[in-house]
C-alpha cells in the first residue's frame, strides 16, 4: 500500500494517566478510525453467501423464496470484478454457482448465479460447521484479499456436534469475516454468535422473511465499502505488566483478550478485521508495576499494524501523584464503556436465567440492564428490553413480562452487544 | 593597547568600542547569550531503572519508565542564578526559565538582560510544552526588540505577544492545550543600578529587593482570583481569599484572551541603588510570600547559594510545586 493511504489511520487515547501511590490499573479508551476515502488502489474482494437450504426452510415455502430473492439482492450490489461464490448449506455444503471455485462478478456471471440460486430446492439438514469448511476451502485460494461470508440459517446446528462446529470456526478464524443472520425463530443466537464473534462479523435476527432482501443488500453494500483486508491491534507492554484485558466497545462489545497473538519483543497482537471508513473504540485495562510519585511510565503503546507497517500509534501513559483529586477520577468514557460491557452482560445472564426458570436471578439482571441502558442513553437496548420487561413507572422496579415473543427475546440477545457511543473529551 | 580596533559583525566597519549599535549599517554590535532551564535529559543514557539501553519516545522499551527528568537543573548567565526543581508533590517539572543578554564590549557588563519564568498549567497535560515554549519565545522577542533600539515597554509587550502565541502553538498537536503563567523582566543597567521593567500573565512574581536601607518590595501583580478579591477589599487572610489562591485569572496558551494583559501588566521602576531583581513561580512564594523574608536569603549572598537556599527552604516547606528561582544582581558588586 502506498503511504498516502496510510493517513486515513488514527489512533486515540483516552485515559485519566494519574494514579495514586502503590496503585497500577490503568484504563483506557482507545479509539481508532479510519478514512478510506482517499484510497486508490482498489483491493481484491472475494464473497461468499451461504443459504441454509435444510428442509425446514420451505415452511412456510414463502421462507424460503425470500432467502433466494434475498441472495438475489447480495449479488446485485457486488462490484464488478469481486470473486465470489454461492453455497447451498444443508448437512453438508456444496457450491450452487460457480459449480467450483470462485466466479468473478460481471452482468453475465451475476445473472447466471441468479438463475443458479432460482433453482435451488430445500433439500436436507443443517452442519453449519461443514459450510464453513467449504467456504474455507474455496476462498483460502485469494490470499490478501478481503474475504466475506454471509450466513443464513433458520434452524438449530442438529448434524454435527457443538465440538465438530467450534473446530470449524477455530479453523476459520482469520481465513474470512462472517455475518450470521437467523430468518424466523426456531434459530439458536448463542450459536450463530458464536460464529460472527470468531470470524469478526455481526449477528441479527430478520424475524419476518420478508426483510430478508434489504438487509442481505445493505450488508453486501458494507462490505463493499471496506478497503483494508486485515487490521491487527499491536500492544506493547512494559516488562512486569499484566493485560486484564483488550475489549472493542463500540460499536458492540467483543472481547478480544483471548485472541492475543505472542508478537515478541513484550508484544502482542490482536486481529481487527477489515476495515471501511469506519471506526472502532476499544477498552484496554493493564495492570502496571507501581513507580515512585512524581514518575512517569508508558502502560501501553498501542499501534494499528498491517501486515508489517504500523499505520498509526497511541500512548497510554500513567503517572503516579500524591494529589487524589487527580488520581481518583474516572474517565468519563472509561466509566460509559464499562457499563456498556456490564449491560451487554447483564442482558446475555438475565435472558439465560430466564430461559433456565429462575426468575429471581432474571428479574434482578435485566433490572440491572435496565437501569444501565436507561442512564447511558442506549435507547436501542432500552427499548428492546422493555419488551422482555415491564417497569413500574412509579418504583422503577422491574418484572417479567408474562407473554414475550420469541422474536423479541431473540433479537434483545442477539442485539445486547451493541453500544451507545459516547463522544470524546474536547 | 594592543588589540585590534572592534569591527561591525554585520558589515566589517570598525566601529567605536562603546557603540551599541553600528554607525554604517545600524545593527547591533551586542553578542546575544542565553539559557534555558530546565534542559532536556540526555538522549543517549541507558534507563535509569532498568539499565536497558533502548527508549522510544523518551519511554524505555523494556520497563516503560520515561527517561527521567533531573530533578532538578541550575544554570548561570553572566552574575544571573536560575534554577528550577520538579518539589515533592509534582510528577514533572512544569515550570520554565529563559535568560538572555546583549553583551558589547565588556562581557561583565551586559547592554540589557531579559529574563522569563513560566509556571505550566497542571491542568493541561503538557503543560511543561507551553512553559518552555513562552519563555524562551519571550527572552529573544524581548532582547530583539531591545537590539533594534525599542524602548524596554515596547519590548516588554513584543514578548508578551510572541510568547502568547508561543504557549498557543506549543499546544496544537495535544488535545488538551497546554498553557502558562508567564513574568518577564527587562534590566537595562545605568551608571548607578538599572531600570527595571517587569510584565506578567498570571502568578509568578517578580521582586526588587534592594540593599538595605531600601524596602523589599513585590513588584507584580497576581492575576489570581484572591487577588481580585483582595483588590476589591477582602481580607488577605479571609477564607475565600485563601481558597482563590491558585486559581488564575488570566494566562498564555490554550482557552487563553490572545491578549490576556492590559497595561498594568507592566510596570516600570528605577533601581538606583544595588539589590536584587528575584523572579520566581509559586512554587517558592507559597512558603515565602513576603519580600523581606526573600530579600533575607539575597542580601550580600553568592547569586547561586541564594538561589539554592530558597528552593530548600521550599522542598523543606513541603514542595507542593515546581520551584522555580532566577536572580538578577543589580548594579555591581559592591
Amino acid at each position: 500500500m502506498s503511504s498516502a493511504e496510510h493517513q486515513g489511520i488514527s489512533v486515540d487515547v483516552d485515559h485519566n494517566p494519574y494514579l495514586a501511590e502503590g496503585t497500577g490499573t490503568v484504563d483506557a479508551i482507545v479509539s481508532i478510525t479510519a478514512d478510506v476515502a482517499g484510497t486508490t488502489s482498489e483491493p481484491e474482494r472475494v464473497e461468499a453467501i451461504i443459504i441454509d437450504c435444510s428442509t425446514s426452510m420451505q415452511a412456510p415455502i414463502e421462507k424460503f423464496e425470500a432467502a433466494k430473492r434475498a441472495t438475489a439482492a447480495a449479488i446485485m450490489e457486488l462490484v464488478d470484478g469481486t470473486y465470489f461464490t454461492i453455497v447451498d448449506g444443508t448437512e453438508k455444503a456444496a457450491s450452487v454457482y460457480p459449480k467450483e471455485g470462485l466466479a468473478r462478478a460481471s452482468t453475465e456471471t451475476k445473472a447466471a448465479a441468479m438463475r443458479a440460486v432460482d433453482g435451488l430446492r430445500p433439500h436436507g439438514g443443517t452442519a453449519m460447521g461443514t459450510w464453513l469448511a467449504h467456504v474455507r476451502g474455496i476462498v483460502g485460494q485469494r490470499k490478501g484479499a478481503i474475504v466475506h461470508a454471509i450466513l443464513l440459517t433458520d434452524g438449530k446446528d442438529e448434524h454435527e456436534t457443538p465440538e465438530e462446529l467450534g473446530l470449524e470456526i477455530g479453523l476459520s478464524e482469520g481465513e474470512f469475516t462472517c455475518d450470521c443472520r437467523g430468518v424466523g425463530t426456531a434459530w439458536e443466537v448463542d450459536e450463530l454468535r458464536a460464529i460472527s464473534t470468531a470470524l469478526l462479523g455481526t449477528v441479527d435476527i430478520v424475524a419476518d422473511p420478508e426483510d430478508l432482501a434489504d438487509d442481505f443488500a445493505s450488508m453486501m453494500k458494507a462490505s463493499m465499502g471496506k478497503a483494508i483486508p486485515d487490521l491487527t491491534l499491536r500492544l506493547w507492554t512494559p516488562a512486569g505488566a499484566n493485560i486484564e484485558f483488550v475489549k472493542q466497545v463500540a460499536p458492540t462489545v467483543e472481547d478480544l483478550t483471548h485472541r492475543r497473538v505472542e508478537a515478541g519483543n513484550q508484544c502482542g497482537e490482536y486481529p481487527l478485521g477489515s476495515w471501511g471508513s469506519e471506526d472502532r473504540d476499544y477498552h484496554i485495562q493493564v495492570e502496571v508495576e507501581p513507580a515512585a510519585i512524581g514518575r512517569e511510565k508508558l502502560a501501553a503503546r498501542v499501534s494499528v499494524v498491517a501486515g508489517d507497517e504500523v499505520l498509526g500509534e497511541g500512548l497510554v501513559k500513567a503517572m503516579w501523584t500524591a494529589d487524589t483529586g487527580l488520581s481518583a477520577q474516572i474517565s468519563r468514557r472509561v466509566a460509559h464503556y464499562t457499563g456498556q460491557a456490564e449491560l451487554a452482560q447483564a442482558v446475555q445472564e438475565g435472558l439465560s436465567a430466564r430461559k433456565a426458570g429462575d426468575v429471581k436471578t432474571a428479574t434482578a439482571k435485566l433490572q440491572r440492564a435496565m437501569e444501565l441502558a436507561v442512564e447511558s442513553g442506549n435507547d436501542g437496548t432500552a427499548k428492546l428490553l422493555g419488551r422482555v420487561v415491564e417497569v413500574d413507572e412509579r418504583t422503577g422496579t422491574v418484572q417479567l413480562r408474562r407473554e414475550v415473543a420469541a422474536a423479541d427475546e431473540m433479537a434483545l440477545d442477539a442485539r445486547s452487544t451493541r453500544t451507545a457511543r459516547v463522544r470524546k473529551e474536547t | 593597547m594592543t588589540s585590534p580596533a572592534p569591527t561591525c559583525p554585520h558589515c566589517a566597519r570598525t566601529v567605536a568600542p562603546a557603540d551599541r549599535f553600528c554607525e554604517d549599517c545600524g545593527g547591533s554590535l551586542s553578542t546575544l547569550r542565553k539559557v534555558a532551564i530546565p534542559r532536556p535529559p540526555s538522549t543517549d543514557a541507558p534507563c535509569t531503572d532498568c539499565g536497558n539501553d533502548v527508549h522510544f519516545d523518551e519511554y524505555c522499551n523494556v520497563c516503560g519508565h520515561r527517561r527521567a527528568q533531573p530533578d532538578r537543573d541550575e544554570a548561570s548567565l553572566g552574575a544571573m542564578a536560575l534554577i528550577t526543581d520538579r518539589g515533592i508533590e509534582h510528577a514533572r517539572n512544569e515550570d520554565a526559565a529563559a535568560a538572555g543578554m546583549l553583551v558589547g564590549s565588556d562581557a561583565a557588563a551586559p547592554d540589557a538582560i531579559a529574563v522569563v519564568v513560566c509556571d505550566g498549567v497542571s491542568s493541561s497535560d503538557e503543560a511543561h510544552k507551553a512553559a518552555v515554549a513562552a519563555s524562551t519565545a519571550g527572552v529573544d522577542a524581548m532582547l530583539a526588540a531591545i537590539a533594534s533600539s525599542k524602548k524596554p515597554r515596547v519590548a516588554m509587550l513584543a514578548g508578551l505577544d510572541t510568547a502568547a502565541k508561543a504557549a498557543v502553538a506549543a499546544g496544537v498537536d495535544s488535545e488538551a492545550a497546554p498553557s502558562c503563567t508567564y513574568t518577564a523582566a527587562i534590566v537595562i543597567p545605568t551608571a548607578r543600578a538599572a531600570h527595571i521593567t517587569v510584565g506578567n500573565v498570571g502568578d509568578s512574581r517578580a521582586y526588587w529587593l534592594p540593599e538595605p536601607p531600601g524596602a523589599a518590595q513585590q513588584l507584580t501583580v497576581d492575576d489570581s482570583l484572591s487577588q481580585e478579591l483582595i483588590t476589591a477589599g477582602a481580607s488577605p487572610d479571609s477564607e475565600a481569599v485563601r481558597r482563590g489562591a491558585h486559581t488564575l485569572t488570566r494566562w498564555l496558551g490554550a482557552d487563553s484572551d490572545p491578549e490576556p494583559w492590559s497595561e498594568s501588566s507592566v510596570q516600570t521602576i528605577t533601581a538606583d541603588g544595588p539589590g536584587t531583581l528575584l523572579l520566581c513561580s509559586d512554587g517558592l512564594w507559597n512558603y515565602l510570600p513576603d519580600a523581606a523574608d526573600i530579600a533575607r536569603y539575597c542580601i550580600g549572598a553568592d547569586p547561586s547559594a541564594a538561589a539554592r537556599a530558597l528552593t530548600e527552604y521550599a522542598l523543606d516547606a513541603g514542595g507542593q510545586d515546581n520551584i522555580t528561582v532566577v536572580i538578577i544582581p543589580i548594579g555591581g558588586t559592591s
